[in-house]
């Protein structure tokens, strides 16, 4: 026979595990979101350590960097300007010299250059090239000097000239004897050169003054004057062919060599 | 274009020294087996050292110590101008 107690017992164990599998049901899937939070969590916070770890690494080494090209690209202190800069001062006169043609136009040149580089001396960058940084400041005071009367900057065609000329010129003079130019090159006095250099348009006395006097490279005479790479090369090339011109002239004004028949 | 029109069009950048190193073999390569294209480039680079040496010319040595009193005074006494 049936016991009605044993019935209410039955149906309030079953209500009570209905709600604990209920309540275990909500409680495993919050567990599982939980979970899958903390997963995800733990994988960004490992991911931000290593991240910090290593741009802890990073900015004190790009800190040393900025301290070190602070030391290394220091500016210029005027106080050094001397002992940096006064030892191009022969070879700045010479170029002024070669420009001005006059040793008291080239006296005020380079001390006009001096004072001016002296001023800027506190942007010039150290351990950038000095020397080319002296010689552009001489430029721009040289075409800025004497260039005033003219106003338009000179810009002289030299018309076409046969490639190496002298030596051609003086090749034909030799007849059959080998290597007779190279010998022939002696007859020249150091005058003569200085002549047939000063001789030179301006446009085409620089290049070839900062290149074979000077040494410089060609992307070095381009800082200089200020002008593309292409342009130095074409003017250095056709410098050099006026100036082998000048030269031969002057062979045949002395008479060391016969005039072209 | 032969190679000598070539090693001539070549003829300043070799002697600036600005050029590729395989161009320079090849120039060279060239060089020795041409005796007038090495005379001309033997010849425009005794002309380049000529000109290298005559174009220098010392300045005096009063240059150095005008320039020197110039940098002193620029500094004791700044023209205000600049």
């Amino acid at each position: 026979m049936r016991n009605p107690v044993s019935g209410i017992w039955y149906l309030v164990s079953g209500i009570w595990y209905l709600v604990s599998g209920i309540w275990y049901l909500v409680s495993g899937i919050w567990y599982l979101v939980s979970g899958i939070w903390y997963l995800v969590s733990g994988i960004w916070y490992l991911v931000s350590g290593i991240w910090y770890l290593v741009s802890g690494i990073r900015y004190p080494v790009s800190g040393i960097w900025h301290l070190a090209s602070g030391i290394l690209f220091e500016m210029a202190d005027q106080v050094n300007f001397e002992a940096d800069a006064m030892q191009y001062a022969g070879q700045l006169y010479s170029a002024a010299l070669r420009m001005t043609r006059n040793p008291a136009d080239a006296e005020d040149v380079v001390q006009e250059t001096y004072l001016k580089a002296f001023r800027a001396y506190g942007s010039f960058e150290e351990g950038t090239n000095l020397k080319a940084w002296l010689y552009r400041i001489l430029t721009n005071t040289y075409i800025n000097k004497y260039r005033k009367a003219q106003r338009r900057p000179q810009e002289v065609e030299l018309g076409e000239l046969q490639d190496l000329y002298l030596y051609k010129r003086l090749g034909e003079q030799s007849g059959a004897s080998r290597s007779a130019e190279i010998e022939a090159l002696e007859m020249f006095v150091d005058d003569d050169i200085v002549a047939a250099i000063e001789s030179l348009p301006e446009n085409f006395r620089l290049p070839v003054l900062y290149a074979d006097v000077e040494g410089f490279s060609y992307k070095e005479i381009a800082e200089i004057l200020d002008v593309p790479i292409g342009t130095v090369m074409s003017r250095l090339h056709r410098g050099r062919k006026a100036l082998q011109r000048k030269l031969w002239n002057v062979a045949v004004d002395r008479g060391i060599v016969e005039p072209e028949s | 274009m032969s190679a000598c029109d070539r090693a001539i069009e070549y003829i300043y950048q070799y002697i600036d020294d600005e050029m590729t190193v395989t161009r320079r073999t090849r120039i060279e390569w060239h060089l020795k087996r041409c005796a007038s294209c090495m005379d001309a480039f033997t010849f425009e680079t005794q002309l380049k050292e000529r000109i290298s040496i005559a174009g220098r010319t010392e300045p005096s040595e009063e240059l150095f110590d005008t320039l020197r009193a110039l940098i002193q005074q620029e500094r004791q006494d700044p023209d205000p101008d600049c």
